[in-house]
């Protein structure tokens, strides 16, 4: 039953990305990539990294996709185009018959689908699965953050720069 | 290959060609980028789980945050693209007519 599940997640994470490749507007490729990062979240939890599926779930679609969205409202065409226009539907079958033909190739059947919990112990420790992995972040990567924060702050003056916002503000 | 490691290739794959293969819009390719990082996360987070590698699984938490400034870098373009051409279609993008 287990296996029926992870199967019908890998599936739809496949199939939403196919969604997301042949997108004909960006607002369709956002909704395809929110598609895309639920069916991956979930095969996450399905491996046991539930923190792990909840930070991708909620900085990945709560900040970073709404930023998309608000850019695809800022550069939107007044009449997007749908499924059916220009060859977008041939192109979604074209790279559906490429992800058929290469599991065809690929997936065998006899390794099955792993499951699990990630880190089982036998009794219940103070750090379990991924929560323990993480918290190494803090304290053995104590400079790799520092560095870290030192290339966030290096991202936003690029931008700044790329966008000319520091000197002429937001006028053209 | 297990079925995990081939959805995540897959889709990674999947994404890559998407970016290559863009037709109008600039954004539709720094969706398929993000579609790119969104499958290597998958991707690090499976390989730390399945073989119980738990120091590893800080690794996707800092790919996370390097994608959102890609992402931040890519948007700020498309903004710019947006404010001296009009609009991030690709069409108008032809100062080297070839």
């Amino acid at each position: 039953m287990m296996t029926y599940i992870s199967c019908f997640f890998l599936g739809g994470f496949i199939l939403s990305m196919v969604a997301v490749a042949c997108n004909p507007s960006p607002f369709y490729g956002s909704f395809g990539l929110v598609a895309v990062a639920g069916f991956g979240c979930a095969v996450v939890v399905g491996s046991g990294g539930t923190f792990l599926a909840l930070i991708l779930v909620m900085i990945y679609v709560g900040a970073m996709l709404v930023v998309f969205v608000y850019s695809a409202a800022l550069a939107a065409d007044r009449y997007p185009e749908s499924w059916g226009s220009g060859g977008v539907a041939g192109q979604a079958m074209g790279y559906l018959l490429g992800v058929m033909v290469a599991s065809g190739f690929f997936w065998k059947e006899e390794y099955g689908v792993l499951w699990g919990f990630g880190g089982s112990v036998e009794e219940l420790a103070p750090q379990r699965g991924d929560i323990g992995g993480v918290s190494w972040m803090y304290s053995l990567g104590g400079p790799l953050l520092v560095i870290s924060a030192g290339a966030l702050l290096l991202t936003l003056f690029v931008v700044f720069e790329v966008t000319r916002l520091l000197h002429r503000g937001a006028f053209r | 290959m297990t079925p995990p490691h081939f959805a995540f290739s897959a889709t990674f794959i999947l994404a890559l060609t998407g970016l290559v293969f863009h037709r109008t819009h600039l954004l539709s390719a720094l969706l398929c980028l993000e579609g790119m990082m969104l499958s290597l996360f998958v991707a690090l987070s499976l390989w730390a789980l399945q073989l119980d590698i738990t120091s590893f699984l800080a690794s996707p938490l800092l790919l996370l945050a390097f994608s959102a400034c890609e992402a931040s870098t890519g948007l700020a373009l498309l903004a710019a693209t947006a404010r001296t051409h009009g609009s991030d279609r690709l069409q108008s993008l032809n100062l080297l007519q070839c």
